[in-house]
């Protein structure tokens, strides 16, 4: 099957491969996400299913704040009105915590690095799983500290049992919960054994949760770890305001934890981190919390059509709680990527080691991903199946 | 005393309404808007405003058409919800463009606060030490201090100038030599060719330490005699120059510095990635880097303002330093703290402590020409000075 499927990508693509402006602008935008080099701005829109983000942006409120708040913009985000301060507050007031277990962060990417700065040494490694987000270990590598990759599991969830056992002598564990990029979540009380027994068994060892997808699970028996954050002082959970917020571009993220941590965090955070528009965008979005529940119920029906869609191909689809399906393919995620990406739909980058066999793909809105599914039908199909792939299954496919 | 103090408290009291009163009917509207909007987020009235005269911004904010491109940006349906890292390019382009010099040049970042850290993170370590002044803005001392990095700090000399002399015998064996020209928080500026001579003499003693020049209030400058050493910095591996688009551009709150360098030096300095970096920011230092009639206009301002200020102490017989910034040093004879609080009492907020000086040195931010008016009856009231010479 495998075999076949890749014949037929090759048989769509060109022979000369990488060189087309599309895919230029994807593989750029990626590795401008990974931290590499300037991207060039694409020459034609294309559906952007690459990056995890909201395809609406912040809701009217925040939209409102962001256009409404300008006067602020000379004063530093400790002066201005609303102020950090006040987004601390509120961040608190929502989680059911205090202003002083609350850390800022420019995304919660700054949280990642600096979390990845307090708690490992060269002597004392970050654990992460295989795939999982990045950022925790491009900051290790840049600081020569060892990783343990622990693999995902077939289903694509984390393997608690086996990054218990790596996490002894460790730094820290990077536990993305659900899992960027396979999609899955484990449910809050295998979290909360996982760090009990990394607790018991390796008790200076810190975990930070990262929930950025957090407000995107529908698995009933998820929960947030800030609970068991206020419990440990070496548990910190951190979340963004960059996914079902729509605040990707303002770069709006935060750290909860015991307080002795938090001082901890904004020790190493840069002064001033978060800008006045984020902080006012993201105060109106915090008090409305009925259109994160719409944007909730708005991804979750283009999740389940998207699901389909690669489902009716032949794909198999890890059980996604988030706002992107990971796919297994079949194919090299270059090689998809670019054949999609020449028919204007990007999707995401590399994942090893499952990056011969698996693509991410963002949810946009609803005829976004109707879009783009006739574009993963013609690239997954056969090349004759044309543009509604979903419903033109071969039977040799399965 | 007595004969002055009704007008004492009429500056004082119209100092605490300010944030509802002080910009006139125009913007009573926009103001109650926004006092409302505020009460909403915080379930509470705000408290009055004081003046701000403490963290060195800028009291106009951005240029409206710098504004303006921020709101057709970020509208509805606009681009706050896609990470901007292709945003990027094109702010380094224009800042290429407005120095005639490459992208290859440029590097971006959070603010300045972001390039100072990284470049004490790339050209420091525990065995390569940091020179700074003893008295300068503190960023790069901080961050050396979390990584490990020693720090040689050096006295300032007599005249509260950066001893360059000094700065350049401690150059040796180390991996970085900060030096903010003009120089917070002193005011003080140091002409081209001193601050190109000391390059050369750092280099000669140690070929291998970078000097970074902060000019984050290159803007402000008066002074004949000062040059910025961008020219320098593209060609010299060992040179970086850093800036801001935090005050006379009037964007604090949108944290943005940039700096410029020899292509390799620019590589090294983005080690962190573009992650921290926001499209309301991008958007406006795009808008905003080309424009020099606001710059001029913005200077102009401030240094009426910070004439009026000076001339005030002089008059009542406290010594600043030369300023060439958006804010004055003074000596008023006290401690910092003691004159600080006595100040925040009646509305205004004047800057930090700066050891070694804090026992006698205050730092007060340059606000509008209104402002500093109200802002010199108050400190009047403070510091005991009769009315007349205010």
């Amino acid at each position: 099957m495998r075999v076949s499927r890749r014949s037929l990508l090759s048989a769509i693509m060109p022979a000369a491969t990488g060189a087309s402006s599309a895919f230029a602008a994807a593989r750029g935008r990626e590795a401008s996400v990974a931290g590499g080099d300037p991207a060039s701005a694409p020459t034609a829109p294309a559906l952007r299913l690459d990056s995890n983000e909201n395809p609406l942006g912040p809701g009217p409120a925040a939209t409102d704040a962001l256009t409404r708040e300008l006067a602020e913009a000379g004063r530093y985000p400790t002066n201005a009105r609303p102020s950090t301060a006040d987004l601390r507050t509120v961040i608190a007031r929502r989680a059911s915590v205090a202003p002083e277990n609350v850390a800022l962060g420019a995304g919660s990417g700054e949280i990642l690095r600096i979390a990845v700065r307090l708690y490992t040494s060269s002597s004392r490694h970050l654990v992460t799983a295989a795939p999982s987000y990045e950022q925790p270990e491009k900051m290790a590598a840049q600081l020569g500290v060892g990783v343990r990759r622990v693999p995902v599991d077939r289903d694509g969830r984390l393997d608690l049992d086996k990054m218990a056992q790596a996490a002894r002598w460790a730094g820290l564990v990077f536990l993305c919960n659900p899992n960027n990029p396979t999609s899955t979540v484990h449910p809050a009380a295998a979290v909360a054994e996982f760090v009990a027994r990394v607790g018991r068994e390796s008790p200076d060892t810190a975990i930070l949760i990262d929930e950025a997808y957090h407000d995107y699970v529908a698995h009933p028996a998820y929960a947030t770890a800030v609970p068991l954050a206020l419990l440990r002082p070496n548990v910190v959970v951190s979340r963004t305001l960059s996914k079902a917020y729509g605040l990707a571009g303002m770069r709006v993220g935060y750290a909860v934890g015991q307080p002795q941590a938090v001082e901890a965090f904004n020790r190493w955070a840069m002064k001033y981190n978060t800008n006045t528009l984020a902080v006012a965008a993201a105060l109106a979005s915090l008090e409305d919390p009925a259109h994160i529940e719409a944007e909730r119920g708005r991804n979750a029906h283009a999740r389940a059509f998207t699901t389909r869609v690669f489902t009716n191909l032949g794909c198999r689809v890890m059980d996604a709680q988030t706002n992107f399906v990971f796919v297994e393919t079949g194919c090299p995620a270059a090689e998809f990527r670019e054949a999609c990406a020449r028919r204007g739909v990007l999707v995401g980058r590399e994942f090893p080691p499952l990056d011969k066999t698996h693509a991410r793909v963002s949810i946009g809105t609803i005829e976004e991903m109707q879009q783009a599914s006739a574009v993963f039908g013609e690239v997954l199909g056969s090349a004759r199946s044309g543009a509604a792939g979903a419903s033109r299954l071969s039977g040799g496919r399965r | 005393m007595s004969a002055r103090r009704p007008r004492e408290e009429a500056a004082v009291s119209c100092t605490r309404r300010a944030f509802v009163t002080a910009v006139g009917l125009g913007g009573a509207g926009l103001l109650a808007a926004r006092r409302q909007a505020w009460a909403a987020l915080t379930g509470s009235a705000p408290p009055p405003r004081p003046l701000l005269l403490h963290n060195n911004e800028n009291p106009v904010g951005p240029d409206p058409a710098v504004l303006e491109a921020v709101r057709s940006a970020l509208g509805s349906g606009g681009r706050a919800g896609r990470y901007c890292f292709e945003d990027v390019g094109p702010l380094h382009q224009a800042i290429a463009e407005r120095f005639g010099v490459t992208p290859e040049n440029v590097v971006t970042g959070c603010g300045s606060t972001q390039i100072l850290r990284a470049a004490v993170q790339v050209f420091t370590s525990p065995a390569r030490p940091l020179v700074a002044g003893q008295m300068t803005y503190e960023e790069c001392a901080s961050y050396a201090d979390l990584i490990g990095t020693p720090l040689r700090a050096v006295a300032l000399d007599r005249a509260l100038q950066l001893d360059l002399e000094a700065m350049a015998a401690a150059a040796k064996g180390a991996g970085m030599v900060f030096l903010n020209n003009p120089n917070n928080p002193t005011g003080t500026v140091l002409s081209g060719d001193a601050v190109g001579a000391f390059i050369e003499r750092v280099h000669s003693v140690a070929p291998e330490c970078v000097v970074l020049i902060d000019e984050a209030y290159h803007d402000y400058v008066t002074d004949p005699s000062h040059r910025t050493q961008a020219p320098r910095a593209v060609k010299d591996p060992r040179v970086v120059v850093a800036r801001t688009f935090s005050k006379a551009h009037g964007m604090a709150g949108l944290r943005v510095g940039y700096a410029l360098g020899h292509p390799d030096t620019v590589k090294a300095l983005a080690w962190e990635g573009r992650n921290a970096l926001n499209i309301a920011g991008l958007v406006a230092a795009t808008a905003s880097i080309g424009d020099q009639a606001h710059l001029d206009r913005e200077k102009a301002r401030n240094t009426e303002a910070r004439r009026f200020t000076i001339d005030w102490f002089a008059r009542a017989r406290f010594k600043s330093a030369d300023s060439q910034t958006n804010f004055v040093f003074v000596d008023v004879g006290r401690p910092a703290k003691e004159f600080r609080d006595a100040c925040k009492e009646q509305g205004v907020l004047v800057a930090r402590d700066f050891p070694p000086l804090e026992r006698s040195h205050v730092r007060i931010s340059v606000g509008t020409l209104e402002e500093m008016k109200r802002a010199v009856a108050v400190f009047a009231n403070v510091l005991g000075v009769r009315a007349k010479a205010a």
